[in-house]
């Protein structure tokens, strides 16, 4: 019973009862420091909307660029927006942000801008020097300044290039300015091997259309691109990269075809001598002249020698495109303009 | 009467259970930091048990790796009600930087089991975590023990 | 009989499975279940750029993950044959004793929380608040910093920075002694704790212990004497002892802290002034490293293709510590609960353990052909 006493004189005392009613956390428990990153904020106005901070965040769900709907007087505004739920606060992407001042924020230190801060990128960005036709469209269309003139060359500096790709829109001159994977260059040239062996084989298989085929009129094929892309899949994994490669190597293809009819053939033996790599040899005892096509560089020599029209000499040209929602390679076959009577 | 006597019990008296299923342990961290004298989790009547058989508020952590997807659900089903689930950090939310190609996770955790209340962070601090839990747990303990009867 | 523990149990913080063979009361062996926190982050690794790999080598581990970043940093300016700005390698050793203060005390409240002793738990607690408080003021972040890049860390401390962190330590160092005596000088935690739980050298080498638990058993080896900035800049001894039992193992954790305390006041000390942050052209090739985790030995090896991550293997020091926990100390154990503070006082950390073993069954190869490991 004392101690019940006790304790009710104990806490009936007037400090415990003040101390009681202004009990506070303690401000190192609430306040957070100063170089607390938290999430992200966004400033929507100073937004260019070149994506470096969607391409650095290592967190796959964490940032989306979004447009807000036009109205009558002005274009939507474009911004990131952060989910919460899946952001990590490393701060990398205000980190990167091109503009100045910064049009995210996360934490005190980010706002400094580091000299080489390299958004980490698949793609590089470079200047073909033989097409460039110094334009200066890439320079004037560039939200970062990274497009520089020096000695009379355009050159990106790679370390404010924020891999946006609007200089590749811009650039009049096809191929002058270009979007180039850096990595897994053997691969590419794997791919590139494969897609222009497969073409010439298809090609080879059409041969007997291709000679009834009347002087001055086009042969169209199709292939479809499902045949090669599982190929080339298994190559190159990234299937970004894999058709861009694709696109870019049917856009310049252009292939030499070789036909040869064997019925028109008289042994005259005068394609014999010409052909530089001895591709085409005759036979003594069956009396035959025959062209072997695995030694054969398609120059069309033998085609301007022949009298006899045996050989018949065409240009491939090729076309990726959407056919009914189907990708295919157009294939357009022309019988070379080299004048033979 | 009874009802409000049922309250006020088991909003003063919340039993907790920490479930890491695949995470990278700093929100595990976090929690036993919650214990220290500093931030003082029992002073609001919250005990750590880790037994999910006692537990009134389950708490997730970690991005719910191949192995826990069926224990997950056993062990709900093993808490008794009324209970609530809380999910700590991104990992069990979005499944953080784990959820892309390569990976071996299955977040987020709502597709296995009903989660109320989402800690955002990677990790959240301590107070942002005690803030949230005092913010939800107390009331929807009282609420869902209400809708059970 | 066989008991088992885990993976959600009242005793343990992260999932494991813990099967301890008993006759009676007594703990005769043990075995041990992994894969429940395996994510597969090698994997993810691949085929990316170091900036998203440096924050998911930050998550292989919460606990230490500050070593794991500084480790792949490494390994990468390795690779592409460059080496941080002094400033920034005594900034990262700061961190880095910082992170394993913390991490030595958190053990430490493992420990004692196995053995039921609250007090001390608590103790331990508050006072790694203040080693938090300090990473978290410095770097930004708690638990996971985000401050290493590659050839520096992201930003520089200040003055001010310092000296709080100055003040820091000397609230740790004002209470450590006397806890350490409340753990040193018990009788019951003595009884506990002393000849429990025993590992020689030999089994220690045999079971390829690592940090302070291997050091603890007499294996004298601390990979900090041979990494560059310690050699450089900084006098540093390793401190071991030769029991070998639950009490020298976290005897040896509560040794480490004042010594890492003393780096920390060296590494301000001796801080010059300069750059913090270089630049690297990431270059190609292969290349391997380690560092001295709090818990032990982290090994990476990685082979790069000039920007994108080729391969990667981690080796992370829990892994082999937990195995040579369950051979050699789970063996002949008088109680259970001897067993659970044992396998505490082994400081275990799963989320670090689970990591990748590439076996192709129809070559025969492990992961050491495919990488061509020698």
């Amino acid at each position: 019973m004392s101690s019940v006493i006790w304790y009710l004189y104990e806490f009936a005392r007037k400090t415990w009862v003040e101390g009681f009613a202004d009990a506070k956390s303690k401000p190192d428990i609430a306040e957070k420091p100063e170089r607390f990153r938290d999430f992200p904020e966004v400033v929507k106005e100073l937004c260019i909307g070149c994506g470096a901070c969607t391409l650095s965040c290592p967190s796959p769900h964490a940032i989306k660029l979004v447009r807000e709907e036009d109205s009558e007087e002005s274009e939507g505004l474009v911004y990131p927006v952060i989910n919460n739920r899946a952001c990590i606060r490393c701060g990398f992407c205000a980190e990167v942000c091109p503009t100045e001042p910064k049009a995210l924020r996360c934490g005190e230190n980010h706002l400094i801008r580091e000299e080489f801060n390299i958004i980490p990128s698949k793609r590089q960005y470079l200047v073909d020097d033989f097409l460039c036709i110094k334009c200066k469209k890439c320079m004037k269309s560039c939200p970062v300044d990274a497009i520089e003139e020096i000695d009379n060359k355009i050159h990106v500096n790679q370390s404010k290039c924020i891999v946006c790709g609007d200089c590749l829109e811009a650039c009049p001159v096809k191929g002058a300015m270009k979007g180039v994977f850096i990595d897994n260059l053997e691969d590419q040239k794997a791919v590139i091997r494969l897609v222009v062996n497969t073409l010439e084989k298809f090609i080879e298989s059409k041969e007997e259309e291709l000679q009834e085929l009347p002087l001055n009129k086009l042969l169209k094929l199709e292939l479809p691109l499902s045949e090669i892309w599982d190929k080339a899949i298994a190559i190159l994994p990234d299937e970004e990269i894999a058709f861009e490669i694709m696109e870019n190597a049917t856009d310049r293809l252009k292939i030499n075809i070789i036909t040869w009819d064997d019925s028109k053939c008289t042994q005259c033996r005068l394609c014999v001598d010409e052909c530089p790599t001895g591709a085409i040899s005759y036979n003594k005892e069956n009396n035959t002249v025959k062209r072997d096509s695995d030694k054969c560089l398609r120059c069309s020599n033998c085609y301007q020698t022949c009298p006899f029209c045996v050989v018949r000499y065409f240009v491939a040209k090729f076309l990726l495109e959407e056919v009914d929602g189907e990708w295919k390679i157009l294939i357009t076959l022309k019988e070379s303009q080299l004048v033979n009577s | 009467m009874l009802n409000t006597l049922k309250d006020i019990v088991r909003k003063s008296s919340i039993h907790v259970c920490l479930i890491n299923c695949g995470g990278c342990n700093g929100c595990d961290v976090e929690v036993v930091a919650l214990l220290s004298p500093r931030y003082d989790l029992e002073q609001y009547g919250i005990y750590v048990h880790n037994n999910p058989r006692e537990a009134d508020v389950i708490l997730i952590t970690g991005a719910v790796t191949e192995q826990w997807i069926k224990k997950i659900k056993r062990i709900y089903a093993k808490a008794p009600e009324p209970k609530v689930v809380a999910c700590i950090g991104n990992c069990p939310l979005s499944g953080d930087v784990f959820n892309q190609e390569g990976g071996n996770v299955h977040a987020p955790v709502s597709d296995f089991i009903p989660v109320d209340a989402e800690i955002s962070g990677c990790p959240p601090r301590p107070s942002e975590i005690l803030e949230a839990i005092l913010a939800v747990a107390p009331g929807a303990i009282a609420a869902r023990g209400r809708e059970k009867e | 009989m066989i008991l088992p523990i885990g993976p959600i149990h009242p005793g343990l913080k992260e999932p494991l499975r813990l099967k301890l063979k008993t006759q009676g009361e007594r703990v005769i062996d043990a075995e041990i279940d992994y894969g429940y926190v395996h994510r597969g982050i090698e994997r993810i690794m691949e085929g990316k750029t170091w900036q998203k790999c440096i924050y998911l080598a930050e998550r292989i581990c919460g606990i230490c993950s500050y070593e794991h970043t500084q480790t792949f940093a490494e390994v990468i300016e390795k690779i592409s044959d460059v080496r941080a700005p002094v400033r920034a390698q005594l900034l990262r050793v700061i961190t880095n004793e910082l992170d394993r203060i913390q991490s030595h005390f958190l053990a430490n409240s493992t420990y004692f929380k196995a053995l039921e002793h609250e007090t001390l738990f608590m103790y331990m607690l508050s006072l790694r608040e203040h080693a938090m408080d300090a990473i978290e003021m410095l770097t930004g972040n708690r638990v996971n910093m985000g401050w290493n890049v590659i050839g520096g860390v992201r930003m520089d401390a200040k003055p001010a920075h310092l000296d709080q962190i100055l003040q820091k330590l000397d609230m740790i160092e004002k209470d450590l002694d006397r806890y350490i005596e409340i753990f040193e000088q018990g009788p019951l935690t003595g009884l506990r704790s002393k000849d429990v739980g025993k590992m020689t050298r030999d089994q220690a080498l045999k079971g390829r212990a690592v940090g302070p638990i291997g050091r603890a058993s007499g294996l004298k080896h601390d990979l900090r004497e041979e990494h560059h900035t310690y050699k450089d800049y900084l006098e540093f001894k390793p401190i071991w002892r030769k029991e070998g039992d639950n009490f020298a193992r976290t005897m040896n954790r509560f040794n480490e802290i004042p010594q890492s305390v003393d780096l920390v006041r060296q590494a301000i000390r001796n801080l010059p002034e300069g750059d913090i942050r270089t630049q690297v052209d990431i270059g190609s090739g292969y290349a391997e490293w380690r560092n001295e985790a709090p818990r032990g030995e982290v090994t990476y090896m990685a082979e790069t293709n000039g920007n994108l991550i080729k391969h990667i293997s981690i080796r992370t020091p829990s892994i082999m510590n937990i195995e040579s926990c369950a051979k050699y100390m789970l063996k002949d154990v008088a109680t259970v609960s001897d067993a659970v503070a044992t396998y505490a006082s082994a400081d275990p950390c799963i989320a670090c353990a689970e990591r990748v073993a590439i076996i192709d069954i129809e070559k025969g190869e492990s992961s050491k052909d495919i990488f061509n490991l020698k």
